[in-house]
């Protein structure tokens, strides 16, 4: 048997195993984070396997870390690519295709945090691309870095500060490596440690607006409402009106509703198929006392959509919070309940938004904008 | 839906630059669909007096080509402040940034690319704005495939970009042409620089490319690395149309020298690379305070402009032919023929910008009357200006300037010194062994002096914050007796006789003869 052979028959075992694993039952989605490591593994196999040349093994590897983990993009356009190769085009375009949708769906990180932390999605193949790169390459900073971004944003911080770190021996002192390794502590929830991190950036640099957030989620973390929002107005301050996406993401942390209904308009109208804009504009007008327009409402059968249709009253909280599936949905519908009750019952806007201060992430839009409403209304 | 950004200027880089361009031209405008697309090409640094690399082979391009093509066109003078940090004539960064500022802001995509590519949807019928208008946000790389010299130069009608596209498609498979060489990330592929399509939002975010990056290669490199960064990955569309690209090796590129080649720094540029952005640069890059022109190919072409300027100051033919003479005994003789010159004259000023200025020494009042409509003819809005100094010529012409000939030269972005005899009528016949008069003798005197000045001070007395020599033109100044005086300080080509003119900087000449003739003219002895 030769070496490709044996390589082909230990991938078609492990796969067998793995599937065993998972279980006759086993849902999309259920022990992700399990989950998206065996799909990571049935990845990194595929592909030794692929460029061995038995694609058909590979493909089913491919079909397997992708059934594991649905929105593995690049195992799904490994497996265009392979399908291309062997001559079957319309299988491989159709791949290709199902790539692109699953990224077109995964909606980017808030346009006013730092952009490594704008990334969204599997960056598996991120990691181990810059993991062969770092084979050959080991005293330069790149690599550490883009593998780092791409464990950062898959949801691995401590890998990524470690990557951070190793940058930070090669290029001591670069800023721009400090400035991403507090956001994997702030990932981290080590706020004091992202605080002292970031505060040798913003020093050394003060215009530096993607620093400035850094330090506003650091100082968010540790509750220091004021400081934060002094950061959060100086990065304002800082980036020109054509951000106005990001403009009015500040606005709306700040719960600036004026500003940001403003800045939003334009935003919408370069990016009317987001129904998150949509939706915080409908959170401005609720906010300013203003009645929601038509032009807002939306079908109300996907996330955030809902959102818009409980603020229309055509979604009740508990069909929202059904389809709260994660932290970050719970801490919006939190938002958005908040919103829609402080006008008639202002105890219960503070508890939902206490609750968001509570259990979601400081880098958050709602989180600072839920502070920002607590102080407002003196809680 | 896309700009193509390109770059290079009208000279000879590699081989059979003319035909792989206009191949390339063609075939990036053969898969535009959308009306905002648009081929931006930066024609940087090309002399002053040559047209643009797309004008000079414009009879070679599609009329869809024409029409999408922008050409901005940066000056040697714009590039000037450069010109000792590099020992390249043509600026990738720079060139691509100053395209970008000026990029059509409608458009969601940026193409960068080089005029020797082609770009074939494998969907045909498919244009390449259907396919990136169907793509999700990212940063988009092809692999390169490589097309043998042999198989473009001999087989590819230039101005035939749809037969191209499907000569590639049969040769792919025929020849086995389509090998995709995979790289490192963040490069993805190699020769990653053919096709690099990126969101025009994210280029503006990003600062563009490194304008520090002035020795050549790995702007393409550096660009991925800083994007790949800025959007986490690198995406391909290799299922959606492949590349090809005009090989061209037979002769190496000026920015070729093999193991000796010059280049911008790996580990900075590429593998240190730790941010997408540019701060250094934010505000400056792409040059937003410079006045950048661009010139059209489907409007108000050189061609328009001569032909307007010329119709607008000579009057047809009404003889088959006129005749003149450069037999050695009619040397003294300075008759010529202005409606024969002006067009040669004119020649040598159409290609520079329409705001230049022009300092008119001459003898014969007509030459200035004529050359006057020709220049606001061909659009030209730079003012001449007519020294005091030059007795007997107009005073009242619009866009005509008189003054003390020392106030004036530092003014003048460009000199014309004409050599005549002031009391030749329309109608004489030209050397035939006419004497100048006392009147004529008195002013060539004068003029003599003032070019002897002019091109001996031409360093001291530009226009503020110029770097770069002005040129000097000649009109009647080849095998007469102003021919060595011209030649000794400006450094002119070998013309026809039949052109009366000459045309060039002044000379630098380090001799002793070199020194006193700069010491006389500067002196005027």
């Amino acid at each position: 048997m030769t070496d490709v052979g044996i390589l082909s028959k230990l991938s078609e075992s492990l796969r067998v195993k793995w599937r065993e694993r998972s279980g006759p039952n086993r849902k999309a989605g259920d022990g992700k984070p399990k989950a998206d490591t065996e799909a990571d593994k049935l990845f990194l196999r595929a592909r030794v396997i692929a460029r061995s040349g038995d694609i058909d093994m590979a493909l089913r590897l491919y079909a397997d870390a992708a059934a594991l983990s649905p929105q593995f993009d690049a195992a799904v356009e490994a497996q265009g690519e392979l399908l291309d190769l062997a001559g079957r085009r319309e299988a491989a375009m159709a791949k290709y295709a199902e790539a692109r949708r699953i990224r077109a769906a995964m909606r980017q990180g808030a346009p006013d945090r730092p952009f490594a932390v704008r990334h969204r999605g599997n960056f598996r193949a991120e990691v181990s691309s810059y993991d062969t790169v770092l084979g050959s390459l080991k005293k330069n900073a790149l690599p550490y870095i883009a593998r780092g971004n791409a464990y950062l944003a898959g949801g691995k911080p401590a890998q990524a500060l470690l990557d951070y770190e190793h940058a930070l021996k090669l290029k001591p002192g670069l800023l721009d490596v400090q400035a991403i390794k507090a956001e994997a502590l702030l990932a981290m929830g080590k706020y004091d440690e992202a605080l002292t991190t970031i505060d040798a950036v913003v020093t050394a640099r003060p215009s530096d607006s993607e620093a400035l957030s850094t330090r506003s989620v650091a100082l968010m973390g540790l509750g220091r409402l004021d400081d934060a929002n002094a950061d959060l107005n100086r990065q304002l301050a800082l980036l020109p009106t054509s951000q106005a996406t990001a403009r009015a993401c500040i606005a709306l942390r700040l719960a600036a509703y004026e500003l940001a209904h403003a800045e939003l308009d334009s935003v919408i109208a370069k990016h009317p198929e987001d129904a998150y804009w949509r939706l915080y504009q409908a959170t401005a007008r609720l906010r300013l006392g203003q009645p929601l327009t038509a032009a807002q409402a939306a079908t109300p059968d996907s996330w955030p959509a809902l959102l818009l249709s409980f603020l229309f009253g055509r979604a009740s909280e508990e069909e929202v919070l059904a389809q709260a599936d994660s932290d970050g949905r719970r801490a919006e519908a939190w938002f958005q309940f908040g919103a829609h009750q402080v006008a008639h019952d202002p105890e219960s806007a503070k508890r939902r938004w206490r609750q968001i201060v509570d259990y979601a992430a400081p880098s958050m839009i709602e989180h600072a904008a839920a502070r920002n409403e607590l102080k407002r209304i003196g809680a | 839906m896309f700009s193509v950004i390109l770059y290079g200027r009208n000279d000879s880089h590699g081989y059979n630059l003319h035909k792989r361009a206009a191949i390339s031209f063609n075939a990036l405008a053969e898969v535009m669909s959308d009306p905002d697309d648009e081929i931006l090409f930066v024609d940087y640094n090309t002399p002053e007096d040559h047209p643009t690399f797309p004008e000079a082979i414009h009879d070679t391009l599609t009329d869809k080509a024409k029409k999408v093509m922008r050409v901005l066109r940066v000056r040697p003078e714009q590039h000037a402040h450069l010109k000792s940090k590099t020992h390249l004539v043509a600026l990738e960064c720079q060139s691509r940034n100053i395209a970008l500022r000026r990029s059509n802001p409608n458009n969601r995509w940026i193409l960068y690319t080089n005029t020797d590519m082609l770009l074939v949807p494998r969907v045909e019928g498919e244009s390449l704005s259907d396919i990136l208008g169907a793509v999700p946000d990212g940063f988009y790389q092809i692999p390169r495939f490589e097309l043998p010299e042999m198989l473009w130069e001999a087989a590819f009608d230039r101005r035939d970009p749809a037969d191209n596209l499907r000569k590639l498609r049969d040769w792919s498979v025929r020849f086995h042409l389509n090998q995709v060489v995979h790289n490192f990330m963040p490069m993805k592929y190699d020769a990653l620089g053919d096709f690099q399509a990126a969101l025009r939002d994210d280029m503006f975010a990003i600062h563009g490319f490194d304008e520090e990056m002035v020795l050549g290669w790995h702007c393409d490199s550096n660009l991925a690395a800083r994007l790949a960064l800025y959007r986490g990955r690198v995406d391909t569309l290799i299922d959606k149309l492949f590349g090809y690209h005009c090989d061209h090796t037979r002769v190496a590129a000026a920015n070729n020298k093999g193991r000796q080649t010059k280049m911008n720094d790996q580990d900075r540029y590429i593998w240190d690379v730790s941010t997408p952005y540019l701060p250094a640069q934010a505000d400056s890059w792409g040059w937003p305070d410079v006045t950048i022109e661009e010139v059209r190919l489907d409007r108000e072409t050189s061609y328009q402009r001569f032909t307007a300027g010329l119709d607008a100051a000579i009057a047809p033919a009404t003889v088959p032919y006129t005749t003149t003479s450069l037999e050695w005994q009619l040397y003294d003789d300075l008759t010529y023929d202005l409606p024969h010159t002006l067009p040669f004259v004119c020649d040598q000023v159409l290609t520079f910008p329409r705001s230049t200025s022009v300092l008119i020494g001459a003898t014969r009042a007509d030459f200035v009357t004529s050359f006057a409509k020709a220049w606001k003819g061909m659009g030209f809005t730079g003012t001449l200006l007519v020294p005091d100094e030059c007795e007997g010529l107009p005073s009242d012409l619009p866009g005509v300037k008189r003054g003390p000939f020392k106030e004036l030269i530092n003014q003048a972005h460009l000199f014309i010194f004409e050599f005549g005899i002031a009391t030749q009528r329309p109608d004489e016949p030209v050397r035939c062994g006419r004497l100048a008069s006392p009147v004529d003798e008195k002013r060539l005197k004068m003029l003599a002096k003032l070019f002897r000045q002019a091109t001996a001070t031409e360093h001291e007395t530009r226009p503020t914050g110029r770097r770069l020599p002005r040129r000097f033109i000649g009109v009647n100044v080849i095998y007469n007796k102003y021919w060595p005086l011209f030649t000794d300080h400006v450094g002119a080509n070998i013309n026809p006789f039949c052109s009366q003119v000459l045309a060039g900087i002044p000379r630098e000449d380090p001799s002793l003869r070199g020194k006193v003739l700069r010491f006389r003219g500067r002196h005027a002895v």
